[in-house]
């Protein structure tokens, strides 16, 4: 597992972003506004490193929404930690994200 | 922008995802594509790129799928940083044995595909028949010139043979050939007797079946090498008319490559009968020896003595076919021989192993340590063989001198330097698993000798044995020996 110090601040974003809730990989680029090519393979590394999980959603769920199954991401209890490390690197990180949050509302 | 777009912009975006979905380990491609779908799904959604889209947010969508790139080379770049080493592998009998086991497939695929070695091999492959014999007067010195009479042949055929079943000859002179319109080459053209082939036992290659063939036109049997240089190695030129000389012959047959070591280096042969052969010159005789006229060859030699009509004395040596025409095998065989002679001057061929203690590796370790040893030596031999042959003949298919002088070469050296890497490497490799032994250490001083041990010492990393190499052999410390370790060893090998 790679330190929380060595967390990049996009890795410290998509981290934040992931914390909001169950995530997948579009909704993480609307929240951070990052590009596909920056966001899905942070989340790869993050996945390697054991500090967010993957799974399927239902089929049936997606059915009943008439679209396709969505891969959910979700915070390790080792990438919260991570997390909490990067909050206090860097400060702005929960402020930036609600903030987008509260501008999609 | 039309409506009608839109399924065309749907489908580039999903044929980059498969483009990219390519770059992704195949264990996880499928995984990857049903992910990146999904997500196509909802940026085409998200942008309202369904029907009525602009160039603007197809555009994004565009751009969205070629991160999919980035993503399918991060991928690809966790899978090859994340592969299953190899460590166990290193410097094991079984990385050995499949290095060798890959020169020798590259040497036998390059045997199957060269052209040359290829053909050589296709032709050569005609043996001799036992038997056949080529006699020479016994005043010849060599087979360079010619010094048979076909009248002694007439002579022979007429009286009742007891060890000879079968007379051929032959006769060689330079004619012009008329290969087409204004296009005249010389051959070496061998008047040859029509059972020379069946005596030699040899069957000549796209042979024409003699119903086939006018019995006024003679048939022409063309060498390897100038079925190839001259004709490209076309097989259509059998039944062709040809002009040699100032008569027409047809192309009956391609000689197998053996024919053309016969003396006379002969470019073709022209099968006629006996009768037709003229008595003027000399030439060469074949002849097959009977069961009881074999059995008085010793050393492919047999010495024939005939007497004429005044009881003159004629004698003759016959020399067997089989001992003038070696095959690649029996190049290799005769220069694997002279490996192994010449071997102890180049390595020591003892594989004595000292120890410190009485304690000995089981005999069934003993039987697989001797059996791996076994294995590269046979590897090696066999990859000997292929390279040399691939080597002597991927330049000419037909069997010269030349080539054999190269193949003989190139087996006496891949063999010796083959073998003495395997019996070096036999040494250093640990007797209970097989593995090398690495790590080596220089221990004490040169200076010190008589005081103290001075030398390297090799670990194997299986943990099982400790290797001595003396740095300079003395009385009491003159082969290298090998410390089994014990347990309290353990410790330095735990993971």
């Amino acid at each position: 597992m790679v330190s929380s110090a060595k967390l990049s601040h996009t890795a410290a974003m998509i981290l934040q972003a992931i914390d909001a809730g169950l995530i997948y990989g579009f909704s993480i680029m609307e929240m951070t506004g990052l590009p596909s090519g920056t966001v899905y393979p942070a989340m790869r590394r993050l996945e390697r490193d054991k500090l967010i999980c993957s799974r399927w959603e239902r089929q049936s769920i997606a059915d009943a929404e008439q679209r396709p199954p969505r891969k959910y991401y979700k915070l390790t209890s080792a990438g919260a930690e991570a997390l909490q490390a990067s909050r206090q690197r860097y400060p702005l990180l929960e402020r930036m994200i609600s903030a987008v949050e509260e501008k999609s509302l | 922008m039309t409506p009608r777009s839109g399924p065309a912009f749907h489908a580039i975006d999903r044929g980059l995802l498969c483009c990219a979905s390519l770059l992704v380990p195949e264990m996880q491609r499928a995984e990857w594509r049903l992910e990146w779908e999904s997500e196509l799904w909802h940026a085409r959604r998200s942008n309202g790129a369904s029907g009525t889209s602009s160039f603007r947010t197809e555009r994004e969508v565009l751009g969205f799928c070629i991160g999919a790139f980035q993503d399918a080379a991060c991928l690809r770049r966790l899978g090859w940083r994340n592969r299953p080493q190899f460590a166990p592998l290193h410097g094991s009998a079984t990385q050995c044995l499949l290095c060798l086991g890959g020169l020798l497939l590259v040497s036998y695929l390059a045997s199957l595909l060269l052209p040359g070695v290829r053909a050589a091999r296709d032709f050569s492959g005609a043996q001799v028949q036992p038997g056949a014999i080529l006699i020479q007067d016994e005043e010849a010195e060599n087979n360079s010139v010619p010094t048979m009479a076909i009248d002694q042949i007439r002579a022979w055929e007429r009286s009742k043979q007891r060890y000879v079943d079968g007379f051929a000859f032959y006769r060689v002179a330079r004619e012009s050939v008329e290969l087409g319109p204004k296009i005249d080459s010389t051959w070496r053209i061998a008047q040859t007797s029509s059972n020379l082939f069946t005596v030699a036992g040899w069957s000549p290659r796209y042979m024409v079946a003699k119903e086939y063939t006018r019995n006024d036109v003679p048939g022409l049997v063309l060498s390897e090498r100038t079925w190839r240089q001259q004709f490209g190695a076309n097989p259509d030129i059998v039944g062709m008319l040809l002009l040699v000389g100032s008569r027409p012959a047809r192309v009956v047959g391609i000689a197998p490559g053996d024919a053309g070591r016969l003396p006379g280096n002969t470019d073709a042969w022209l099968l006629e009968s006996d009768s037709e052969i003229s008595s003027n010159g000399r030439g060469y005789v074949l002849a097959h020896l009977t069961r009881n006229g074999r059995s008085e060859m010793w050393g492919g030699l047999v010495h024939i003595t005939s007497y004429d009509a005044q009881r003159t004395r004629h004698g003759f040596w016959g020399e067997s076919l089989e001992e003038q025409t070696p095959g690649p095998e029996n190049v290799f065989w005769f220069a694997a021989l002279l490996t192994l002679l010449a071997l102890p001057a180049v390595a020591s061929v003892s594989l004595a192993e000292y120890s410190f203690s009485s304690h000995k590796p089981s005999w069934i370790r003993r039987a697989v340590r001797l059996g791996f040893l076994g294995m590269k030596i046979a590897l090696i031999m066999l990859i000997a063989y292929f390279s040399s042959v691939d080597l002597a003949y991927w330049h000419s298919s037909v069997f010269s001198p030349g080539g054999v002088y190269i193949q003989l070469i190139a087996v006496f050296a891949i063999c010796l330097f083959g073998m003495r890497w395997a019996l070096l490497d036999q040494r250093q490799r640990c007797p209970v698993c097989l593995r090398r032994v690495t790590h080596p250490a220089q221990v004490g001083s040169v200076s010190r000798m008589f005081l103290a041990w001075s030398g390297t010492e090799l670990i194997c990393t299986g943990g099982h044995t400790l290797l001595h190499v003396p740095g300079l052999p003395t009385s009491w410390f003159s082969a290298q020996r090998w410390m089994y370790l014990d347990s309290s060893w353990d410790f330095l090998f735990a993971d």
